[in-house]
């Protein structure tokens, strides 16, 4: 794969709106998972998520998924300096699930029981694709626009489909990322699935009883790095290959000896002309569910070995961001090569001895790598491995 | 770029025009398991692969569009709620509220082990999921993929889009072509019903959920250059309309500038049976058949703006 560079950045995340206090709260291991707020969680097992707090900014006619994304994008594109002019021939690729489902939720229940409440606006936003639309329209985004839905890896896809543009030469820039906010239907289901823990996650530990689910918003903005350096663009890092498989497995669960997984870290590592011990750090997808990590730590040793790899996940801190959660974590892997510091698994006792590895338990550790993957992983046994290397 | 050729060696569409076959293409486990959208997927899927003479096999992607995803389900998973509380919340039913069940689901079926991407847009996600398998396929990315779309849009969602004044015809269904390069097809002596030439997808300047003004359609300029085509040579168009009247008026003024002087017929698939993501997959099939030896255009525009053109060569048209 010809290698593109990221050149702007924009988080929202439960650490508040900007970069800055994400890469704070994740560098210093600091978990953001609370009692949820949004909606009523009477009676259900697990009552906690990372929520993003207020305020939120933007318009409140729009659906709380539009406003994170917008404010995430805004950032990116700002960071990158990418103008309205050079806007108009820039693609956007969003990954999304949820949509503007909790404002539609919210007006479905009180349907439900009879209340005559007009249809707010919000609702007509409920599908996933709403998010391209508004950041498009809003931001003035003309090139080729499309939404991806791969579950919980479609922040990472978008990444990989649109460095599949630039590469090939049909935008000049790309803007993408992955946007969800909670909805009642993730809650409720993740409930029933029996995949939550009533506490914060733990990762890699070896008494973790599930995930922790939240909320967010990511874009960066993917360019050719001969453009970005003509430019004197900042250029953090490049995303030098990525790997796309599925399981066609199961619809939940992931194949048991990983094997997508294996396949698509692969063919990641084989796009950036690397070999697996070239690698110093994998942000992991790392849910914190018995089965998932096990599954992916058992990946990670058929690729890369025991031992060398560091692995972290900075769920632990965020929580399950859904289809944000592949860009979130891209940027966190990127802002690990630039500041030399990777982020910690935070609430992470007693590491799994299933996993072996060192998952850098509770605190941040400074080191410089040269390549970093981050994985992501989905219902449907939808794998994707992005591939970074440190910016020049 | 690797510059591949894009084939199309099958088609397989299932909805009004094809009853009876669900039961024909799926085993009973699948036809108790699986939700009716998913079950279309699975069908349509089969029969494209099987006019395609492809076996199931792990160097198979997927691109499935939807408007829809599988909201039939995730009503009912709602409603369970409602009605009986957390009693009534289905583990089972919970994954297919997620839109890319049908492509999981598909997946599982065909054994197809490549990328797999679930594109959601409105009324013009098969012919995007089309598009950027073609791409990917011209790119050297893929070896051959499903690319089409699934919808079976809820009554109560369609109710409401037409209590707020909508006006378009949807149907449900699912349809698939099969694309894969030129050198693989002729390897394996595959029959060639067409060649998709040139695609491009661009956002067009338009506020969510409304149409626009008929400007200069960047897509189709792509899309042709792409072809090496000029607009004469565009014998036949196969539109998105839709019934949707402001939207047909405009994709017909876009069409009308981006080909002037030329005015080939218009000509739409989408309402005999209603308009799903997978009529795109009959679109770019028809196309096929109808070009000859000469060239057709498949253009959808939606609301909100996102624009597709799919050039398709005849068989005979680029020696194929």
């Amino acid at each position: 794969m010809k290698p593109v560079a990221v050149t702007g950045l924009g988080v929202v995340s439960p650490f508040g709106a900007g970069v800055k206090a994400y890469w704070e709260g994740i560098s210093g291991g600091l978990c953001a998972i609370r009692p949820i707020s949004l909606i009523d969680t009477d009676g259900f097992r697990c009552q906690i998520a990372a929520e993003v707090p207020d305020p939120l900014g933007g318009s409140a006619r729009r659906s709380r998924a539009d406003r994170f994304a917008l404010a995430a994008a805004r950032e990116a594109l700002d960071d990158a300096g990418i103008g309205r002019a050079e806007r108009a021939d820039t693609a956007l690729i969003v990954g999304a699930v949820g949509g503007g489902m909790l404002e539609a939720e919210a007006w479905y229940w009180q349907r439900s029981r009879g209340v005559a409440v007009p249809m707010p606006r919000a609702v007509a936003s409920c599908f996933p694709s709403a998010h391209a639309d508004v950041v498009g329209s809003v931001l003035g985004i003309g090139g080729p626009r499309e939404t991806v839905v791969t579950a919980c890896s479609s922040g990472a896809a978008s990444l990989a489909m649109a460095a599949d543009l630039v590469a090939d030469g049909v935008v000049p820039y790309a803007l993408a990322g992955g946007v969800d906010a909670l909805t009642r239907i993730c809650f409720m289901g993740f409930n029933t699935l029996k995949l939550l823990d009533p506490a914060p996650c733990r990762p890699f530990d070896r008494d973790r009883r599930g995930m922790s689910i939240g909320e967010g918003a990511a874009f960066v903005v993917l360019e050719d790095p001969a453009r970005a350096r003509a430019r004197d663009a900042r250029i953090y890092a490049e995303l030098s290959g990525y790997g796309m498989s599925t399981d066609a497995f199961h619809v939940t669960s992931p194949h048991p000896e990983g094997e997508g997984m294996v396949r698509a870290m692969r063919e990641a590592l084989g796009q950036a002309g690397i070999a697996p011990a070239a690698v110093g750090y994998a942000n992991a997808h790392g849910t914190a569910t018995p089965q998932n990590d096990r599954i992916e730590a058992r990946a990670l040793r058929e690729v890369f070995g025991e031992g060398g790899l560091l692995v972290s996940s900075t769920k632990s801190m965020i929580g399950h961001t859904m289809a944000a959660a592949g860009t979130l974590e891209a940027v966190a892997t990127v802002l690990a090569l630039e500041h030399e510091l990777i982020p910690p698994t935070a609430g992470l006792v007693n590491t799994d001895p299933d996993i072996p590895f060192d998952c850098v338990p509770r605190v941040g550790r400074e080191i410089a790598v040269d390549h970093a993957i981050s994985n992501s992983f989905g219902f449907g046994g939808q794998n994707v491995t992005l591939v970074f290397r440190r910016g020049a | 770029m690797s510059g591949q050729r894009v084939v199309v060696t099958g088609s397989g569409v299932v909805d009004g025009h094809a009853t009876g076959v669900l039961s024909e293409l799926l085993d009973a486990t699948e036809a108790r398991r699986l939700s009716r959208v998913c079950q279309m997927t699975v069908a349509a899927g089969r029969l494209a692969l099987a006019e395609a003479g492809l076996a199931a096999g792990t160097k198979l992607a997927l691109m499935v569009g939807t408007e829809f995803g599988d909201m039939v389900s995730t009503i009912k998973f709602v409603d369970d709620y409602l009605q009986r509380g957390i009693p009534g919340l289905s583990a089972l039913l919970f994954p297919h509220t997620v839109m890319n069940t049908m492509a999981a689901t598909t997946a599982i079926a065909v054994s197809a082990k490549d990328v797999s991407l679930t594109l959601n847009a409105p009324t013009v996600a098969g012919e995007l999921a089309i598009a950027r398998g073609a791409a990917a396929i011209r790119a050297g990315r893929i070896d051959a993929c499903l690319a089409g779309g699934a919808d079976e849009p809820p009554r109560f969602v369609v109710d409401t889009f037409r209590a707020a004044g909508a006006t378009d015809v949807r149907g449900d269904g699912a349809g698939f072509v099969v694309l894969e390069s030129l050198d693989r097809a002729r390897a394996r002596g595959a029959r060639i019903f067409g060649e998709i030439i040139g695609e491009a997808w661009r956002a067009l300047a338009v506020r969510p959920h409304g149409v626009g003004r008929p400007g200069h359609s960047p897509a189709i300029a792509a899309a042709l250059a792409g072809a090496a085509a000029e607009p004469a040579e565009i014998g036949i168009v196969y539109t998105s309309a839709n019934g949707d009247g402001p939207r047909e008026e405009w994709e017909r003024a876009l069409l009308e500038r981006a080909l002037a002087p030329h005015r080939p017929p218009l000509r739409s698939l989408s309402l005999p049976a209603g308009r799903h993501a997978g009529v795109a997959a009959r679109s770019v099939a028809t196309a096929a058949t109808e070009a000859g030896d000469g060239l057709a255009l498949v253009h959808a525009v939606a609301r909100g703006g996102n624009q597709i053109a799919i050039v398709v060569a005849g068989p005979r048209a680029r020696a194929a």
